[in-house]
């Protein structure tokens, strides 16, 4: 057993400065954060607050940001941070509203995941029984069904921090849940509604969702997939599907990136605008002034060997 | 400010969200309550399946009967019928609402055994069922734009003449008491395993429904009947699927020996629950632990890595993290854990209470389809069979019946306790009355049972429910107060286990889950039939009522 100190994040509407509390817990092997937290609010403070019902990693609850991390109080063992860390530190996800103290607003959350219509479109006269789906098609579904939606990804999420309209990393995790179900009747409809602003094309691929889903969902690799179905779909009227175009035809005409040609690929006749010109004019003034021609790469002939692969039709394993 | 509907549930698992889609989709105004958001409800724990006779060599006779065996003859056979026949078409409307389901080889819906059953009739998605359907489910409220008061607390069901007239529930995240007025409310709370100390149950289990019927005046049924899932994770009581089981995982003692052989010689494994969790004791109690410690080994390193990681991945994720043990290379250390409630809300078969206005559906309700012991995969199945009954039964019941008022005064009531419990500065706490319950009704009232120890149990409780009146709180904020909300689900878990003690301690014979030392054998004679728990002023007035039996004659049970 170890004395443990515990910074907790507290606010409420009667003590709304944040702070942090320290409680100094006697942590035994196997006990995980969430009975850390039940020893405070049993044994110290009957005042703190935070959400938890299953304590078996299932219900998502109980998503916090512990030692700087967002992840499950109920299956991250305590003693092994205190060992690795020297302490515990809860506070609550980020990228929403505190309710009080580790409880945090969930509806920042429900709003978007709600705003990807999340539920099946039927076809008109569906079977019986529905046709099996392919292994692989089946395991990226059974991935993104497994999400538990704890928030942790939206906590995380580097784009959400700086750009609220942005669905985030649950919600479109859950919209290739039916844009790729093969019995789902309104795939195009979909990608179309989820490349407008704050969709698929707004995330920066930080990984960071990735990184700490506890379910191990990977939303990026869902927004990846969405990502090219959109444009197969012939969905391409859109900054982000153009950006995507055009650095890829750079690349294939000279082997590398044309920075120039990609900003003007993208933006399209938008380039034009007076906000865009005004960046690209300072941009000049600092030095910035890339070109718009570039020499073919030495390797140019292995580059198209990898796009060649790239572009192959998918073998399932 | 009431809010009134037509139909209120209460409760938003599988059972609660099955109710309110079908009440919605027959025209009824409806208003959900959930003391948790919807997806967090303890529904999306439950893992191996759902069962349905769905194949052409399998029929829906054979579930019945194997229900009706299982239940140690106490569940009523026209129930228990219906919940078989309506099986396969509920397995496909999930389908239909986008559900996955594992296939086999040739495409079809995979299933796997159960235990207590002649064939393999659970269907599933890997170790996940619950969450998948939970989700489903919830998919389709938004779809079907149903109103959910996420995260109000019911603390108080409403009548008026007799009938339910809605419920008080507690908002959390404000601390303000609303009254709910409805003319039809279904309580879909679920179990209250957390009577126990050892249990596979969430925080949240706290039979809150069950103990709002009870002090309002309906009846309940069967409550001595606790199921004890054979394998819970050892310590923490997490649950293990028996679809491990199903798979083809071994129980060994501390010999290595699969003891079951002695118990269960044609099931092995794959016994009833009641069968399986008595062996699991009998083993530990006769000092065949592992090490000497009260738990034994599930062996699913025979499978293969690749079978266990599709088929059975959230009992490896949960056995790393809770026990630090890969099953991939090492046994899982197990032990019973109190896991599953047969009792409940008495209901007809379509979810009505014998409180006019009053329905109930799923673990909460006792219909009864499981009588003395459910099968696995039988309780998703309920969730689904008789939320939509139950859902379809309110709406009907809602056009025909006239709210009546009668709020006010439970309001004033509820909000006179909660702010006495808010301002009090000096008492007992919380805590220390739910572990003293705990380890009474695990000691005394668990899988084995005799006279003496649960005569003392119900003691005890009484003991606790008095020095309940002076607990402390000591939190006054009303906004999200945790020690709140744990002080008002206290008062149901005593309540409730005061009844599962009563009833424990007056039926002297053994059947199913209740199983007494003093008392071996089954007594068909003066026992078959349903124990039913009234509230008399402070009192557990106890009445019985006859099993219905429509088929099948009640036989020795053996596998």
């Amino acid at each position: 057993m170890v004395e443990a100190k515990v910074k907790v994040f507290r606010k409420s509407t009667k003590d709304p400065k944040a702070h942090l509390d320290v409680f100094h817990v006697d942590v035994r092997p196997a006990q995980t954060v969430l009975d850390v937290l039940h020893s405070v609010l049993y044994e110290k403070d009957p005042t703190l607050s935070f959400r938890r019902s299953c304590r078996s990693a299932i219900c998502g609850s109980c998503a916090m940001r512990i030692n700087g991390r967002s992840r499950l109080a109920c299956n991250t063992q305590a003693l092994e941070l205190v060992e690795r860390d020297g302490h515990l530190l809860i506070e609550p996800l980020k990228n929403l509203r505190v309710v009080k103290d580790l409880a945090v607003d969930m509806s920042g959350f429900w709003k978007p995941l709600k705003a990807v219509k999340p539920s099946l479109i039927e076809p008109k006269d569906p079977p019986k029984v529905s046709k099996p789906i392919p292994g692989r098609e089946f395991d990226n579904l059974k991935i993104v069904g497994d999400c538990i939606m704890c928030s942790a990804c939206l906590s995380e999420c580097t784009v959400k921090e700086v750009d609220s309209s942005y669905l985030g990393p649950a919600a479109l995790a859950k919209a290739y849940r039916f844009v790729g179900d093969p019995r789902d009747a309104a795939t195009k409809s979909r990608l179309e509604l989820y490349s407008r602003h704050g969709g698929i094309w707004d995330c920066d691929t930080c990984l960071m969702c990735n990184e700490v889903c506890p379910m191990g969902v990977k939303p990026l690799d869902a927004i990846l997939r969405m990502r090219e179905a959109a444009i197969e779909h012939g969905l391409v009227d859109n900054s982000g599907a153009r950006h995507a175009l055009a650095f890829a035809a750079t690349v294939e005409r000279t082997g590398r990136l044309n920075e120039a040609r990609t900003a003007i690929g993208s933006l399209g006749s938008g380039f034009f605008a007076p906000g865009n010109l005004s960046i690209t004019a300072r941009a000049f003034l600092k030095g910035k002034r890339p070109r718009l021609t570039s020499h073919r790469l030495k390797g140019h002939k292995d580059v198209m060997r990898l796009i060649e692969i790239v572009k192959a039709p998918r073998r399932s394993p | 400010m009431a809010v009134k509907r037509d139909v209120l549930v209460i409760g938003a698992g599988l059972a609660g969200m099955r109710a309110a889609l079908e009440a919605k989709a027959r025209g009824a105004q409806v208003t959900v309550l959930s003391k948790v958001h919807p997806v967090r409800s303890h529904s999306g724990a439950a893992q191996g399946g759902i069962n349905a006779a769905i194949r052409p060599e399998d029929n829906w006779e054979n579930h019945w009967f194997d229900v009706v065996k299982g239940s140690d003859y106490l569940c009523d056979q026209d129930a228990a019928e219906i919940l078989c026949k309506e099986a396969a078409e509920n397995i496909y409307e999930l389908d239909r609402m986008g559900c996955l389901w594992t296939r086999d080889e040739k495409g079809n819906i995979a299933q796997r055994p159960f235990g207590g059953q002649g064939y393999a009739r659970t269907c599933y998605i890997a170790d996940m069922t619950g969450h998948f359907i939970q989700h489903t489910l919830y998919e389709q409220m938004i779809k079907n734009d149903i109103e959910v008061f996420e995260e109000w607390y019911a603390v108080s069901l409403v009548t008026a003449n007799g009938h339910c007239t809605g419920a008080v529930a507690l908002s959390i995240l404000e601390g303000r008491l609303e009254y709910f007025q409805a003319k039809a409310t279904i309580l879909a709370t679920g179990g209250y395993a957390r009577t126990y100390r050892t249990t596979s149950n969430a925080i949240a289990n706290t039979g809150d429904g069950v103990a709002m019927a009870f002090r309002a005046g309906a009846p309940l049924e069967d409550m001595e009947f606790m199921q004890f899932h054979p394998t819970g994770l050892y310590g923490v009581g997490i649950l293990v699927t028996e679809g491990a089981r199903g798979e083809g995982a071994y129980l060994l003692n501390g010999q290595g020996e699969r003891f079951m052989k002695r118990y269960a010689p044609e099931k092995m494994e794959l016994a009833p629950r009641d069968i399986t969790s008595r062996a699991i004791q009998t083993e530990i109690d006769e000092g065949r632990g592992i090490d000497g410690k009260p738990c034994v080994h599930l062996d699913l390193r025979h499978l293969g890595e690749k079978r266990i990681l599709e088929r059975l991945p959230q009992i490896t994720s949960l056995a790393k993290s809770f026990v630090g043990v890969d099953p991939v290379k090492a046994p899982i250390p197990i032990q019973p854990t109190a896991h599953y409630s047969m009792g409940g809300v008495a209901t007809d078969i379509d979810g009505q209470s014998p409180m006019p206005g009053l329905f109930a559906a799923g673990e909460c309700a006792c219909v009864s389809v499981h009588g003395a012991n459910r099968l696995g995969g039988n309780s998703l199945l309920e969730t689904v069979v008789y939320g939509r009954r139950a859902g379809r039964a309110a709406a009907a019941f809602s056009k025909k019946a006239t709210a009546a008022d009668g709020g006010d005064e439970t309001l004033r009531r509820e909000e006179a306790f909660i702010s006495g419990l808010l301002k009090r500065e000096a008492g007992e706490s919380v805590a220390r009355l739910r572990t003293e319950l705990g380890d009474t009704m695990t000691a005394k009232v668990g899988i084995f049972r005799n006279g003496p120890d649960m005569a003392a149990a119900v003691q005890k409780i009484r003991e606790l429910k008095k020095r309940y009146s002076g607990i402390l709180v000591g939190n006054g904020d009303r906004v999200f107060n945790v020690a709140l909300i744990e002080a008002l689900e206290l008062g149901s878990l005593l309540d409730v286990a005061e009844c599962i003690a009563i009833g424990a301690v007056t039926r002297t014979e053994s059947r199913g889950a209740h199983s007494r030392r003093d008392h071996l054998t089954r007594d068909d004679a003066n026992w078959l039939k349903h124990s039913r728990f009234r509230k008399q002023g402070d009192e557990v007035a106890l009445e019985y009522r006859p099993v219905r039996i429509t088929k099948f004659p009640p036989q020795e049970r053996k596998y």
